[in-house]
């Protein structure tokens, strides 16, 4: 009984499979006939070629990843037995004075990326347009992103050394050497002078994106716009920056996402020394110097955590004051529809 | 319909290749590497047997600077004797840490550096035993670092001193005419080299971070007389890092460090020393002195042209009239529990023949580790200063000193972080050196308390 209604489903199926398979007439089955037929063979091909990069993706993301959840729940070093303890890592994460102390440095990364985008913004509506050198400009502002981030904090590591190019190019303006600070040692201003080196570092490429966003702009637009008087600002104001949102957003969501886990820049220029040790600096620094690789594992589950919550709050906003893609912003639609209740209601 | 057929094929092909790379990786992980025993120990070996061995070495080094240069000139005299095993030297630049990583995987070569990140209880598991400590202490000194439960796993390239690497000729033209035994004698010196020449009077090399774990080593024996004292007296003892008051112990030498730095006897702007270019400048005289191991002294003779003026004295402290000075391992050979049987002895050969014969010890600033060895012509100065050998750590507490130091995130003689903070601490004025040691004790209390070593 059982085994013949399992027949008879199965039986159906391929009958089904065959009526969809315009190639295959009714014939015996035949594997490469089968494999050969256009939806197998799309599939497969699909598979196929998905396979590498999500292997990829499996290999040095995910499973690396999955392990180091696993490790923060781990009293461990790198050599020797693995204890659980359970959440331990995490309370000790929160309950310490560094780590969250070393977040407060991310405000100095954030001010200055915005700084960054600003520039980059502008340099790309100037450059946008017809402008002597502009490719070379281009060139030249794109340049410091190609150069890799260990070169450049030793670049920036001799470029502040007391009497170097820094100084020496302030007393071409008239400073004097004795006014001025050590840009590394001065702890007031030494978290400045490395969040300055990731501007320089990022700034072309947040312009050439912006450049390229601008570019898909309708010229007619502008032509337009022109007839009717803009000045440059006005069609900034109103044919640009619209455009371009999803971009600004985009950008901003990159640059404070990487602000809060800096550590390239301080790790080479200072070594985290002199108070300028960001979350990822101590972090590095308890799990290869104190082995503490379950703790460490454990922030660094907790900054994932944070700069999720993050993002999520910067794409609320974006929905909520931009709108997102050709959908109006959440506070324009509410608006609207408060003037129209407003309007029936005079109205009546 | 041929082009078809084409895509087709590529398809189930780099289907069939991907699944097959995959298949070949899951296999890999299931197959852990056994491990070999090679039946022989370090002390029955003797150069100049088993010649007709082949075997092909990789060996992994901190030394990058000499890979290409006196690496090469050692294997190729080596292989007068043993023509069939070739060698092949890995440097890596980021040693220290790099080195843990990749000994997790065990398949990371022959014979590497063995870093300090190892417990002792875990070297049977990534390192050959050598022999035993009773057989290999007749030839051998230093040899309790890599040690657990009577067998050695590790044996030390050479031995350092430590010291202070000096220009003589700075210092005498600054007047100072004696050798400074205590801290405010060398203080008083520095003032001196400050006050009549132009040199920098102390190089902190604070930027390059390893060169500062150099103070941590001053702490123990140096600093105390006493040979047992980093594992009787700082791993165990109460409040280690207290202040003396005779100007002795861990407290003087950070002390040291901490006056010269606030009386401005040290570099203007720590940040941003250079270390490879420190070396040409103590060489010249634009440094007067740099706290380094004795490793460094052939270093900073070679940087330039005058190598002459290049001295090393003890650490000035006086511990009741006497200096001391402590004789201790570098880093250490091992060999890799999973190579080869024949890869093992052909280490254990190398290794031999590197302690033996090649000269590397005294050509790289150090002392050689057999018994009875004479002192190098460079450390005339330590003629009349007590030498302390390592002392092997009880059986039980091998340790507790890593466990200590990792619990308390001090970082001794592992990131120079205790040095560092000093200098940090020095420039801002605040907090003072007894804030700092005070500090320090709390720490390293709860760390033994949490390890369970009570007073």
């Amino acid at each position: 009984m059982d085994c013949g209604a399992r027949k008879d489903w199965n039986h159906s199926l391929t009958v089904r499979k065959r009526g969809n398979d315009m190639n295959t007439k009714r014939a015996p089955f035949n594997f490469i006939k089968w494999i050969q037929s256009g939806k197998v063979n799309r599939r497969l091909c699909m598979v196929t070629f998905m396979l590498a990069p999500l292997l990829l993706l499996l290999v040095f993301t995910y499973i690396p990843f999955l392990k180091m959840f696993q490790f923060s729940f781990y009293d461990m070093k790198y050599i020797g037995a693995r204890k659980f303890v359970g959440l331990k890592n995490y309370s000790e994460v929160f309950s310490r004075k560094d780590c969250f102390q070393a977040l407060k440095l991310s405000g100095y990364y954030i001010v200055a990326a915005f700084i960054q985008l600003a520039i980059a913004l502008w340099f790309a509506s100037v450059l946008s347009f017809k402008v002597k050198g502009g490719g070379l400009y281009k060139g030249f502002m794109f340049f410091p992103y190609l150069v890799c981030g260990i070169a450049v904090g030793f670049i920036f590591k001799f470029f502040y050394t007391r009497g170097f190019v820094l100084d020496t190019v302030l007393q071409w303006f008239g400073f004097n050497l004795d006014s001025l600070p050590y840009w590394l040692k001065d702890k007031s201003i030494n978290n400045i002078s490395i969040a300055a080196t990731s501007v320089w570092r990022y700034m072309g490429q947040n312009m050439v994106l912006f450049i390229g966003a601008i570019m898909s702009v309708d010229s007619s637009l502008y032509e337009a716009a022109a007839i009717d008087g803009a000045s440059g600002f006005n069609k900034f104001r109103y044919i640009i920056f619209p455009s371009i949102k999803t971009i600004i957003v985009l950008n901003m969501i990159l640059a404070i996402t990487g602000s809060l886990s800096v550590f390239e820049p301080p790790y080479v220029i200072t070594n985290g020394e002199f108070g300028t040790g960001t979350y990822f600096v101590i972090m590095n620094k308890l799990a290869h110097v104190s082995q503490k690789v379950g703790l460490a594992s454990a922030m660094a589950i907790v900054l994932f955590v944070l700069i999720l919550f993050a993002t999520l709050l910067q794409k609320a906003g974006e929905w909520y004051f931009l709108g997102i893609g050709d959908q109006e912003a959440i506070r324009t639609v509410r608006r609207q529809k408060k003037q129209n209740r407003q309007r029936e209601a005079d109205n009546r | 319909m041929r082009h078809g057929y084409g895509k087709q094929f590529l398809a189930v092909v780099l289907a069939g290749t991907l699944t097959a790379t995959l298949a070949a990786c899951t296999k890999k992980d299931e197959v852990k590497a056994e491990k070999t025993d090679v039946g022989v120990t370090f002390d029955q070996i003797k150069l100049g047997e088993h010649t007709d061995l082949k075997a092909n070495l990789k060996f992994l080094t901190h030394k990058t600077d000499i890979v290409d240069t006196t690496f090469k000139d050692y294997v190729s005299e080596f292989q007068k004797m043993y023509p069939n095993i070739n060698i092949e030297y890995e440097g890596i630049t980021n040693y220290a840490s790099d080195i843990t990583t990749r000994l997790t995987t065990g398949d990371w070569g022959d014979i590497c550096m063995i870093p300090t990140t190892v417990d002792k209880n875990e070297l049977k598991n990534y390192f050959i035993n050598l022999g035993a400590m009773d057989e290999l202490s007749k030839e051998y000194t230093m040899l309790s670092n890599y040690s657990y439960d009577g067998k050695v796993y590790g044996i030390p390239s050479m031995g350092n001193i430590q010291g202070i690497v000096y220009n003589k000729a700075v210092f005498e033209k600054a007047g100072v005419k004696e050798i400074p035994k205590t801290p405010d004698e060398f203080l008083s010196a520095l003032q001196k080299i400050k006050d009549n020449t132009d040199a920098i009077p102390l190089y902190t090399n604070f930027a390059a971070g390893w060169t500062m774990t150099a103070w941590d080593a001053y702490i123990d024996a140096c600093a105390t007389g006493q040979a047992d004292f980093a594992q009787e007296g700082r791993v165990k003892g109460k409040n280690p890092f207290a202040d003396r008051g005779d100007q002795t112990g861990p407290y003087a030498v950070y002390n040291l460090l901490y006056e010269a730095v606030s009386k401005g006897l040290t570099e203007e702007d720590p940040t941003t020393t250079d270390w490879e270019g420190s070396k040409a400048r103590l060489n010249k005289g634009e440094i007067a002195s740099m706290a380094l191991g004795s490793w460094s002294i052939v270093q900073m003779k070679e940087a330039a042209e005058n190598g002459d003026d290049v001295a090393y004295m003890p650490f000035p402290i006086t511990v009741n009239g006497k200096q001391y000075t402590s004789v201790s391992a570098d880093y250490n050979y091992g060999v890799n529990c999973n190579s080869s049987a024949d890869n093992q002895l052909a280490a254990m050969l190398y290794i031999k023949w590197l302690i033996d014969k090649s000269g590397f010890d005294v050509n790289q600033g150090g002392v050689s580790i057999k018994v009875n060895s004479e002192m190098p012509e460079f450390l005339k100065a330590f003629d009349k200063v007590g030498l302390l050998y390592d002392v092997p750590v009880p059986k039980g507490e091998e340790t507790w000193g890593n466990d200590v130091n990792n619990e308390s995130e001090l970082g001794i003689n592992v990131s120079g972080g205790m040095a560092k903070s000093v200098v940090e601490a020095a420039i801002e004025g605040q907090p003072s050196m007894k804030e700092l040691a005070d500090q320090w004790n709390e720490k390293w209390t709860a760390a033994q308390e949490k390890i369970g070593i009570t007073h």
